[in-house]
C-alpha cells in the first residue's frame, strides 16, 4: 500500500484554501491507490470475515421474507391498530440513509464544493444499497406479494387502475425515480474510473468486464466535454429528487389525520432529517474503509470533520422541527395533536421518544467541539447513534401515533416478533454484503474526479478548451 | 478560450460619497409624509383602522423581510467560507443593518396595540377572549404584553446581529484582518440558530396569529423562503442601481449576477416547496379548523390572487429565469428581480388581507400609501449606512478569489 504521509487540514485560515488531498500524492498515486484496492488478487482476511457475517445476515433476511410469504403477515408484529409495524418504519429508516450520497453527488456538486470528489462515490453506492433494502419493506408487508405488481399503473382487461390519489402509489413511483436516477448518476461518474481499470487490468476477465462497462471510453477532450455536460445536467435533475422522495415518503403520513402525523411541517423535516441519517451512515462507513484501505490521504480528516458539520446542522433543523410540532401541538388547542405529543414524551413508548430526542438532538451538540469533529472513535460512535436515534423516530412517529389515536377502547401496543427482528436485522446484511462487494471490486474513490483536485503543481495539465 | 479578465478593484469607484445626510432626511420626511397620509385615509374610513394597519403589517412585513434573508445570506456566506460572494456580501451587510430601521417602524403595529386598539389582533381584544374558549386556552402566548416583549427580543436580536457583521465586516476594510473573519465565521452559525428562531416565532406572531385560530407548523419556514426570494431580488436591483450610477461597475460582474440569478430560482423553488408542502397537506387532510384558512383564499375575488400566486410567484419565474442567459442580462435579470418583489408583495397582502376582506379585494390608495411610505424610510435607512463605508469589502481576504470568480 503506497503510505502517504497525512498531516493535518482541518485548521481554518481565511487566507487560503485547505488542501483536499494530503502528502504526496500525484496523478499516479493516486490511481494506485484506489485501483489496488480492486486489484489485490485476494483481499484480506477481515475482508471474508465480514463477508460471511453479512451473507449470513442476509440469508437470515430472505430466510424471514420465505417464511413470510409462505405463511402471511401474521408472522410480523403488526396488529390492530399498528398497521404499520417494523417494516414501514424499516422502509423509511433506510430510503433516509439513502438521501445522503446524491445530496453529496449532486447538491454539493451544484454548490461547487470541491470536497465532495473523495467521498462521492462511496456515499453514492451506500445510496443505492439503501434504497434496495428499502425496496423490500414495502413489496413483502403487502401481504400477497404476487398481486404487488399492481401497484404499478398499467392498462389491463378488468380497468382496474390504482388510486392516483393515495400517497403509496406515488411513492412507488418517486422511489423508482430516486433508484433509477440514483444508479445513472453512479455509473456515470464512474465510466472514467472504469476505464483506468479496464486499462490496468491484467486477466482477460477483468478486461472484457470493466471494458464492457467502461463503455469504450478513451478519456479524449471531446469525451470529457461532453461527460462534464451530462454530469452537470444529471446533477440539476437529481436535485429536486433529494428533496422530494423524502417529502412524498413524508405524506404517507401527513396527509392522513391521525394525530402526530398532520402536520404542514413534515416534508422539510423528513429530508432533513433523511440527510442526517444519510450524512452518519457515510461517517460510520467512512471512518473504518479509510483507515483499512489506506485512504487516509484521501479521505482527509477534513472531509470527516465537514460531514460532522453537516450532521450537526441538520440535527438542528431536525430539533427545530420537533420543537415547532410540540409548541404548535399545544399552540393549536387540538387536544388530540397535544395527546399525541404528551403520550410520545410520558406513554408507554416515552423511553423510544427520549431515546430519540438524546440521539437525534443531544447526543450530536458534541459536534460543536472540534475535538469530536476530528478524532475517528468519537466520531463513529456518535454517526451510529444517530443511526439509532433516526429508526427511533419513525419507530416513535409510526407506533406511538397508531397506537392511540382518538378512541381509547380501541388503543393497543405494538410487540415484534422474532420475524420483525430478523428482517431488520438482516436487512443490515443485505446492505454491508452490497457494500463490501462494491468495495472489493469497484474504485472506491472518484480517481479521475479527486486527481482534479490535487495542488496545481501535481494535477493535471491544463486543460484545452474545445469549442 | 473564453476572454476572462480579472477585474481591478482599485479601479473602482467604491463609495456613496456624494450622499448628503440631507438625501435621507429628504426621504424620510417623504415616507412620514406618505404614511401621515395614509393614517388620514384610514381614519376616514371610521373601521377604527383596520384597514391602514393591515396594510401597514403587509408593507412592513415586506420591507422587513427583505431585511431579514439579508441577515440569513450573510450568516450563511460566513457559516460555509463562501469565497464567491464576497463583492456583494457588504450590500447584503447594509440591507441586513435596516433591521435598526424596521424596529422603529414596527412601533405603529404595537403602539395602538398598547393603546387598546384591537382591530387588527383579534386576540388582543378582551371582550373576543372572553368569549372564545380557544383564546382562552392560547392566552399565555397570545397576549400583548408578551408579544411586545417577543417583538422588543426579535428586533434586538437582529439588529445586534447585523451589527456585528456589518461592524466587524468594516473594520476589516481598514486593518485587512483575517482575524475578524474567522471571529464573523465563528459566530455565523449561533446567529443562524438565533435567525431561525426568531423569524418563525415572528411569522407566527405576526401574521399567523391574524387567524387566532388557525396554525401551521411550516409557516414560519413559509415566511422564510418568501423573504430570501425577497432579498435576493433586492441585492440585484441594488446592484444595477448602483452600476447604473458609475459605482462598483468592475468587482461586481457578470458572473455575480449570474450567481445570484441562479440562488433567486433556486429559492423560488423553495418557496413553491413550501406552499406546496402546506396546501396539499390542509387541502388532502380537509380538517375544518386548516381548510377554513385556505377557504377564505379560494372563494371569492381571492381565488385569482391565489392561481396568481402559483403562476407567478411559481411557474412563470421558473420557466423564465431557467435559461443561462437571461441570468446573464442584466435588463432580463432586472425585470424577473422586479417582478419577483411585486409578486412578493401580493403573497405578503394575500396572507393578511382574507382576514379583514373576505368578499372583495380592497387593494386601493391605503395600500400605495404604506408601500411609498414603508419604502421611502426603508431607501433612507440604507443610504445612511451606506454612506459612510465603502460597498465592497475591500480588504476582506477572499476577495481576489471572488473578483476571479466564473461559473461553470
Amino acid at each position: 500500500m503506497t503510505a502517504i504521509p497525512v498531516d493535518d487540514n482541518t485548521v481554518q485560515d481565511p487566507t487560503r484554501r485547505a488542501p483536499l488531498v494530503l502528502g504526496d500524492a500525484d496523478l499516479a498515486s493516486v490511481t494506485q491507490t484506489v485501483c489496488e484496492i480492486a486489484e489485490r488478487p485476494r483481499p484480506p482476511t477481515s475482508w471474508y470475515v465480514a463477508f460471511a457475517v453479512s451473507v449470513a445476515l442476509t440469508g437470515g433476511l430472505f430466510a424471514a421474507v420465505g417464511y413470510l410469504i409462505v405463511t402471511g403477515i401474521g408472522v410480523l408484529g403488526n396488529n390492530s391498530p399498528v398497521y404499520w409495524g417494523w417494516p414501514i418504519v424499516n422502509f423509511v429508516f433506510w430510503i433516509g440513509i439513502g438521501h445522503a450520497g446524491t445530496l453529496i453527488s449532486a447538491i454539493l456538486f451544484l454548490f461547487r464544493q470541491r470536497w465532495r470528489t473523495s467521498i462521492n462515490r462511496f456515499a453514492e453506492a451506500m445510496t443505492l444499497f439503501a434504497v434496495a433494502c428499502a425496496g423490500v419493506f414495502p413489496a413483502v408487508h403487502v401481504g400477497r406479494i404476487w398481486l404487488v405488481y399492481w401497484l404499478a399503473p398499467y392498462p389491463n382487461q378488468m380497468d382496474l387502475w390504482p388510486n392516483f390519489r393515495s400517497p403509496l402509489l406515488w411513492d412507488v413511483v418517486a422511489i423508482s425515480t430516486y433508484g433509477t436516477v440514483s444508479a445513472l448518476f453512479w455509473y456515470l461518474g464512474m465510466i472514467p474510473d472504469l476505464a483506468t481499470l479496464r486499462d490496468r487490468a491484467t486477466s482477460r476477465w477483468r478486461q472484457l468486464l470493466y471494458g464492457l462497462f467502461a463503455l469504450g471510453w478513451r478519456g479524449s477532450a471531446t469525451q470529457w466535454h461532453r461527460f462534464e455536460w451530462a454530469y452537470l445536467l444529471l446533477a440539476a435533475l437529481a436535485t429536486p429528487l433529494v428533496l422530494s422522495v423524502h417529502s412524498v415518503v413524508s405524506f404517507d403520513f401527513a396527509v392522513a389525520q391521525v394525530p402526530g402525523w398532520h402536520t404542514t411541517i413534515f416534508p422539510p423535516y423528513f429530508v432533513a432529517g433523511a440527510i442526517f441519517s444519510g450524512c452518519a451512515m457515510v461517517v460510520t462507513l467512512a471512518v473504518p474503509a479509510r483507515a483499512y484501505f489506506g485512504l487516509k490521504s484521501l479521505i482527509t480528516m477534513r472531509h470527516l470533520d465537514n460531514m460532522n458539520k453537516l450532521i450537526l446542522g441538520t440535527s438542528l433543523l431536525v430539533g427545530y422541527a420537533y420543537g415547532v410540532e410540540v409548541f404548535m401541538a399545544w399552540y393549536g388547542g387540538n387536544m388530540y395533536e397535544a395527546f399525541a405529543f404528551a403520550n410520545r414524551a410520558l406513554g408507554p413508548y416515552a423511553w423510544a421518544y427520549w431515546l430519540m430526542v438524546t440521539c437525534n438532538v443531544i447526543v450530536p451538540q458534541l459536534f460543536w467541539i472540534r475535538k469530536c469533529r476530528t478524532t475517528p472513535w468519537i466520531m463513529f460512535l456518535i454517526a451510529v447513534l444517530v443511526n439509532v436515534g433516526m429508526w427511533m423516530e419513525r419507530f416513535v412517529i409510526i407506533v406511538s401515533s397508531l397506537g392511540r389515536d382518538f378512541l381509547p377502547s380501541s388503543w393497543g401496543m405494538f410487540k415484534p416478533t422474532a420475524v420483525d427482528v430478523m428482517m431488520l436485522v438482516g436487512s443490515f446484511g443485505l446492505f454491508f454484503t452490497l457494500f463490501l462487494l462494491f468495495c472489493r471490486y469497484l474504485p472506491m474513490v472518484a480517481m479521475a474526479e479527486v486527481k482534479a483536485v490535487l495542488p496545481p503543481d501535481r494535477g493535471p495539465a491544463p486543460a484545452v478548451e474545445v469549442d | 478560450m473564453r476572454e476572462h479578465r480579472i477585474p481591478n478593484v482599485d479601479d473602482d469607484r467604491l463609495t456613496l460619497s456624494g450622499t448628503r445626510p440631507a438625501v435621507c432626511a429628504v426621504l424620510a420626511i417623504a415616507g412620514i409624509g406618505m404614511l401621515v397620509a395614509g393614517l388620514v385615509l384610514g381614519w376616514n374610513r371610521g373601521d377604527e383602522l383596520k384597514g391602514f394597519l393591515a396594510s401597514y403589517l403587509v408593507s412592513f412585513c415586506f420591507f422587513l423581510s427583505i431585511s431579514l434573508g439579508a441577515l440569513f445570506f450573510v450568516a450563511l456566506q460566513h457559516l460555509v467560507h463562501a469565497g464567491w460572494s464576497v463583492t456583494v456580501r457588504r450590500l447584503a451587510e447594509i440591507l441586513a443593518a435596516n433591521t435598526f430601521c424596521m424596529a422603529i417602524l414596527f412601533l405603529p403595529i404595537l403602539g395602538p396595540m398598547m393603546a387598546g386598539n384591537s382591530s387588527l389582533y383579534a386576540w388582543s381584544n378582551p371582550a373576543a377572549v372572553d368569549a372564545d374558549e380557544l383564546l382562552q386556552w392560547k392566552q399565555p402566548y397570545l397576549n400583548v404584553p408578551f408579544f411586545a416583549g417577543r417583538a422588543v427580543v426579535y428586533f434586538l436580536i437582529w439588529g445586534l446581529m447585523a451589527r456585528f457583521f456589518l461592524a466587524n465586516s468594516t473594520r476589516q476594510d481598514d486593518s485587512g484582518d483575517p482575524g475578524l473573519t474567522r471571529r464573523m465565521e465563528k459566530f455565523s452559525a449561533v446567529a443562524l440558530i438565533l435567525f431561525s428562531l426568531t423569524v418563525t416565532f415572528a411569522a407566527f406572531d405576526w401574521l399567523m396569529s391574524l387567524e387566532p385560530d388557525w396554525f401551521s407548523t411550516i409557516f414560519g419556514l413559509y415566511y422564510f423562503a418568501g423573504a430570501v426570494v425577497a432579498f435576493f431580488a433586492t441585492l440585484i436591483l441594488f446592484a444595477l442601481a448602483l452600476q447604473q450610477v458609475g459605482l462598483v461597475t468592475q468587482t461586481i460582474t457578470t458572473e455575480h449576477y449570474h450567481e445570484l440569478g441562479k440562488l433567486l430560482l433556486g429559492f423560488i423553488i423553495f418557496w413553491g416547496y413550501m406552499a406546496f408542502s402546506q396546501y396539499m397537506l390542509i387541502w388532502y387532510a380537509n380538517i375544518p379548523e386548516e381548510s377554513v384558512w385556505y377557504l377564505a383564499r379560494q372563494t371569492g375575488p381571492w381565488t385569482f390572487v391565489s392561481l396568481g400566486l402559483l403562476l407567478g410567484h411559481l411557474l412563470f419565474p421558473f420557466f423564465g429565469l431557467l435559461p443561462r442567459e437571461v441570468k446573464r442580462r442584466k435588463l432580463l435579470l432586472g425585470a424577473w428581480a422586479v417582478w419577483m418583489l411585486v409578486v412578493h408583495w401580493i403573497d405578503l397582502y394575500w396572507l393578511v388581507m382574507p382576514t379583514f376582506a373576505p368578499e372583495h379585494l380592497p387593494f386601493g390608495l391605503i395600500d400605495v400609501c404604506c408601500i411609498l411610505g414603508v419604502g421611502s424610510l426603508f431607501l433612507a435607512g440604507l443610504l445612511w449606512s451606506a454612506r459612510s463605508r465603502a460597498l465592497v469589502p475591500v480588504k476582506d481576504p477572499r476577495l481576489d478569489e471572488s473578483l476571479a470568480f466564473e461559473n461553470f
